[in-house]
C-alpha cells in the first residue's frame, strides 16, 4: 500500500517536476538542458556519475544498487541571473524548478526506482514594439512571443550488485512534458486599443524513449569508478489537434558519462567526472537559426567528509565543471563554467544508514555564447528519506 | 537554518520569464493591415423597422407647434391616486391623521428641461381637461386607444376636443417650472383613477418651439375635517406621461434610421466573405486569394456616414448606437434580439451636430464578435452564427428625436472596415 500511494503522488507531482526559467538560452533550438542532479552531485561540480556511496542520479543507474532500503528523493533549484547581451541589452530574472524526484524500493534482489526527472527547458518570452499604419493614423502594437514547456523524463529502473564491489543498472525512461509556443499581437499603449489582441498558437506533446546503462566498480576501498551509456529514441512532438503548426522529430544524441571518486586520505574524496554528447544532429531538424552544438564537459570536486556540524556528520564539498550547451543562438556556441560549494548533513542515521539527510549546494556559473552573457547564482536543496 | 533556507526558496518562487534579447528565436512578425470592404460585398436586405416602444416609457413630455415648420406635439398626463390623509395638529399642539378631507383646488406644476426646450423667451403654454378616454401606451396624434379589439380615434386629431383650463407663460429666464391654477371641479374630476378619459393636455400656444417636460405634479389644496379653518398642501404625482405629435415620419426609402419614440431599428443581413482577393494593400502582403480566419479578425466595424433627418427629428442630446444579432430574420419585426456586441455600455455614442450642422460624420459601430461568429460559422454558445444584424439605440426609446444615416446605394453608402492581422504558423523551432 505505501508503495502505491508513493506512486500515485510521484504522478501527482510529475507536473509539478517540469522546468521553469532558468536560462536565456532555453529559447535556443530546443532549450537548455536542466540536469536531474541531487545536492550532493551539484556542490562537487559532478556530471551526475561516479560518486561513492549510493546514489539516486538518472545518469548513472548502477550507483542506486548500493541502497539497501527504500529511499526517496527530492531536488529543489532556485536561482538568479543577471544577463547582458553586446547589443547593451541586460537584466535580471529568476525561478525555481524540482529538477528531482524518485523513490526506490529493493525488490528481486536489488532495487527498482522510479524518477521523474527534467530534461529540457523551454521557457521564455520575447516582446518587440512598434507601430502599424491603420486609416486613423499609426497606433502603437507590441508583439509578444511566449513559449511555455519543458521535456522531462519519467524513468523506471533497476539496478542490483554482482558481487560485493560491482553493480549494474539499466533504466527505461519515458520523454514527456509539452510546450505551448504562442504569438500575440496586441495595440494601443497597454493593450488600450479597441482592437482585439491577434493571438496564433500551438501545443505540442513530446513523446520519446530512452535505455540508460551503467555500471560502477569499487577498486580496493578507496576509488569508485562508474561509467553509464544513454541512448534515447527520435524526440517526437505531436501537435495539438488546435494546432495549424505540424508535427516534429528531433534526433538526441547518445550521451557518454565516466566518473571517478577516490578517498586521497581518510576525510579527503575528490571526483572527477566527464560526459559527452553531441547534439548537432538534433541541430539539423531545427528550423531557426539556433545553433547546435555538443554538450561535452568535465567536473571536478573534492569533499571533506569528515565534517560534522551539531553533533552530525556534515561533509563540506566543493566543485568545478565546464559543460557545453546543446543549442545557441546565430549557429554559434555556448557553454557554461560553474564554481561550487556545499555540505550535506545526516539528519537521522541507523547503522550506517542514512534515513533522513539533507545536501546544499549553491553555485557560481556563468554561460557564454553568441554575444550573451548569464551569470547566476543556483542553490541546490536535496532531501533524502530512507527506510518508509 | 531551515527559516533561512525557506526564505531563500519563498523568494526564488517568485517566477520572472526570461525575455530573449536576440531574435533569432522568433517565428516572425505579423502583418496587421486594414481593408474596406463595399456594401455589395458584405451586406444585403436593410430595413428600417418603427414601432418599438412607446413615448410613454420615457416618462417625459413634449410640447410643439410649428416646429422646424411642420412639428405639433401635445403632451398627456394622468395622475396617480390622491393622498388620502394628512396630518393635522389639533388645538392641545398633538399631531393627528385624519382622513376626512375637502379638496378645495390645485394647481398643476410642470417642470421644463431648459436645455433641451427651444426657446430662450417667455412661451405661452395651454392646459385643457381631456374629454374622451385614451390608453397611455398605446395613444398617438390621431389614435386615442389602440389596444386588442379596441381602436379609438380621438374625435379631433391631436387629443382633442379638450375643456380649456388656461393659459400660463414660462420664461426659462425665471426659473423650470410653470403652473396652471385648477378648480376643485377639475381636482374632483382626476381623483377617479378608474375614469379613463381623465387626463390632462399641454400644448405649446406660441408658433415655432419645442419644450421637453421632465416632470408634472398636482399640488393639491386639503380642507382636513379636524381644522376647518386650516389649508394644507399635498402633492400627487403623474400615474403616466406620454406625448403624442404628428407629423409621424415615415419609414426611410433609403436610408438608416435608429431611435425615436416609438423606436426605429435597422436591420440587415450579412455574408461575410471567406476569401478575400484583395484589395490591393491586402494581397501585397499575403498571397490572394486569402482565406479569412476568425483569429485574423482584430476588429470589424460597420462604418455609416451620418446625414441629418428633418429639422424636426434631429437629436438635441447624445444618442447611444447599439448593434445586436438576430438568429430569425423572419421573425422580424418581433424577432428577439442577441446580447450587444458593443463592449461600452452605453453604445457607440454620437454627438447631436452630426445630425445637423455637421452631416457627413463617419460613425464606426463594431461587430467584431458577430463576424469572427459568421467566419466560424457558429456562435459563442455552439449554435448556427446569426446572419442578420440589427441596429438599435440603446435605450429604446430614447427620445423622440433619431439618429439617421446613409444607405446602401448612396455616395456615402456604409462599408465594412476590417483590420486583420495574419502572422506566420506558429511552429516548433
Amino acid at each position: 500500500m505505501r508503495i502505491r500511494t508513493l506512486f500515485i503522488v510521484l504522478a501527482v507531482l510529475v507536473p509539478g517536476s517540469e522546468a521553469v526559467a532558468q536560462s536565456l538560452f532555453s529559447a535556443a533550438g530546443m532549450g537548455v538542458p536542466i540536469e536531474a542532479l541531487d545536492g550532493r552531485a551539484r556542490a562537487l561540480g559532478n556530471l551526475g556519475i561516479g560518486l561513492r556511496g549510493s546514489a539516486f542520479l538518472p545518469t548513472d543507474p548502477a550507483a542506486a544498487a548500493r541502497y539497501i532500503v527504500s529511499t526517496g528523493v527530492m531536488a529543489g533549484q532556485p536561482s538568479w541571473v543577471d544577463y547582458a547581451s553586446e547589443s547593451g541589452a541586460k537584466g535580471r530574472f529568476r525561478g525555481n524548478r524540482f529538477p528531482l524526484l524518485g523513490i526506490a524500493y529493493p525488490m528481486f534482489s536489488g532495487i527498482a526506482s522510479v524518477q521523474v526527472g527534467s530534461f529540457l527547458d523551454q521557457h521564455f518570452r520575447s516582446d518587440s514594439q512598434g507601430l502599424v499604419q491603420l486609416s486613423a493614423g499609426p497606433l502603437e502594437r507590441t508583439d509578444t512571443f511566449e513559449q511555455d514547456g519543458s521535456v522531462s523524463n519519467l524513468n523506471f529502473g533497476y539496478a542490483r550488485m554482482l558481487n560485493g564491489d560491482l553493480s549494474v543498472g539499466v533504466t527505461l525512461g519515458r520523454y514527456a512534458g509539452s510546450v505551448v509556443r504562442t504569438l500575440t499581437r496586441t495595440f494601443g499603449i497597454d493593450g488600450s486599443s479597441d482592437l482585439d489582441e491577434y493571438v496564433e498558437a500551438g501545443t505540442w506533446a513530446y513523446r520519446g524513449y530512452s535505455v540508460t546503462a551503467g555500471v560502477a566498480a569499487d577498486v580496493g576501498t578507496a576509488v569508485r569508478i562508474a561509467a553509464s551509456l544513454q541512448v534515447p529514441t527520435r524526440l517526437h512532438a505531436d501537435a495539438s489537434e488546435a494546432t495549424a503548426g505540424g508535427d516534429g522529430d528531433f534526433d538526441l544524441p547518445v550521451q557518454y558519462r565516466l566518473g571517478v571518486s577516490a578517498m586521497l586520505a581518510p576525510g579527503l574524496v575528490v571526483s572527477a567526472s566527464t560526459a559527452l554528447a553531441d547534439w548537432s544532429a538534433a541541430g539539423d531538424d531545427l528550423v531557426g537559426t539556433a545553433g547546435a552544438g555538443n554538450t561535452n564537459g568535465v567536473g571536478l570536486g573534492v569533499e571533506l567528509s569528515r565534517a560534522r556540524f551539531l553533533g552530525k556528520d556534515a561533509p563540506i564539498r566543493f566543485g568545478f565543471r565546464r559543460t557545453g550547451l546543446p543549442f545557441s543562438f546565430d549557429d554559434e556556441s555556448a557553454s557554461e563554467r560553474i564554481w561550487s560549494g556545499g555540505f550535506g548533513l545526516a539528519l537521522n542515521t541507523t547503522a550506517n544508514v542514512v534515513l533522513a539527510g539533507a545536501d546544499f549546494a549553491i553555485e557560481r556559473g556563468q554561460r557564454k555564447g553568441a554575444g550573451i552573457t548569464e551569470r547566476f547564482w543556483r542553490g541546490t536543496v536535496s532531501l533524502v528519506l530512507s527506510g518508509f | 537554518m531551515a527559516a533561512a533556507l525557506s526564505a531563500v526558496f519563498a523568494v526564488a518562487c517568485i517566477e520572472q520569464t526570461p525575455t530573449v534579447v536576440t531574435a533569432g528565436s522568433l517565428p516572425g512578425a505579423p502583418i496587421t493591415i486594414e481593408i474596406h470592404i463595399p456594401w455589395s460585398q458584405f451586406a444585403q436586405n436593410l430595413e428600417v423597422f418603427g414601432g418599438y416602444g412607446s413615448p410613454k416609457d420615457l416618462g417625459r413630455g413634449v410640447i410643439a407647434t410649428g416646429f422646424a415648420g411642420t412639428l405639433d406635439a401635445r403632451t398627456l398626463l394622468r395622475f396617480a391616486p390622491y393622498p388620502s390623509e394628512v396630518s393635522v395638529r389639533d388645538t392641545t399642539g398633538t399631531t393627528r391623521p385624519d382622513d376626512d378631507l375637502t379638496f378645495i383646488g390645485g394647481r398643476l406644476v410642470a417642470f421644463f428641461d431648459t436645455i433641451a426646450s427651444t426657446n430662450s423667451g417667455p412661451v405661452t403654454i395651454g392646459l385643457g381637461a381631456t374629454l374622451s378616454e385614451w390608453d397611455a401606451a398605446t395613444t398617438s396624434w390621431s389614435v386615442a386607444v389602440d389596444t386588442i379589439n379596441d381602436l379609438r380615434l380621438w374625435s379631433e386629431p391631436g387629443a382633442g376636443p379638450v375643456a380649456n383650463l388656461g393659459t400660463a407663460v414660462w420664461d426659462p429666464v425665471t426659473g423650470d417650472s410653470v403652473q396652471f391654477v385648477l378648480d376643485s371641479a377639475t381636482i374632483a374630476g382626476w381623483a377617479d383613477t378608474l375614469d379613463l378619459s381623465a387626463g390632462a393636455r399641454l400644448d405649446l400656444i406660441d408658433v415655432g418651439g419645442k419644450l421637453e417636460m421632465r416632470a408634472a405634479q398636482l399640488r393639491l389644496r386639503v380642507r382636513p375635517s379636524s381644522a376647518p379653518d386650516s389649508v394644507i398642501e399635498i402633492t400627487s404625482r403623474t400615474s403616466a406621461v406620454t406625448f403624442i405629435y404628428d407629423p409621424s415620419p415615415e419609414p426611410p426609402p433609403d436610408g438608416i434610421r435608429i431611435g425615436g419614440a416609438p423606436a426605429w431599428r435597422t436591420v440587415l443581413d450579412i455574408v461575410m466573405p471567406t476569401t478575400l482577393n484583395g484589395p490591393v494593400a491586402l494581397c501585397a502582403v499575403v498571397s490572394c486569394p486569402h482565406t479569412l480566419k476568425t483569429a485574423q479578425v482584430n476588429h470589424a466595424a460597420l462604418v455609416l456616414t451620418s446625414r441629418a433627418p428633418d429639422a424636426a427629428f434631429q437629436p438635441t442630446d447624445t444618442i447611444g448606437l447599439d448593434a445586436r444579432p438576430i438568429s430569425n430574420r423572419a421573425a422580424m419585426p418581433k424577432a428577439p434580439l442577441g446580447n450587444s456586441l458593443i463592449s461600452d455600455l452605453f453604445g457607440r455614442r454620437v454627438g447631436p451636430p452630426a445630425f445637423s450642422s455637421a452631416p457627413g460624420e463617419r460613425i464606426e459601430v463594431p461587430f467584431t464578435m458577430f463576424v469572427r461568429d459568421q467566419l466560424r460559422g457558429v456562435d459563442a454558445n455552439g449554435n448556427p452564427a446569426p446572419g442578420t444584424l440589427a441596429l438599435l439605440s440603446v435605450f429604446e426609446p430614447f427620445s423622440l428625436a433619431f439618429a439617421s444615416f446613409e444607405g446602401p446605394g448612396s455616395l456615402n453608402e456604409p462599408f465594412l472596415r476590417l483590420v486583420l492581422t495574419i502572422g506566420p504558423t506558429v511552429e516548433l523551432p
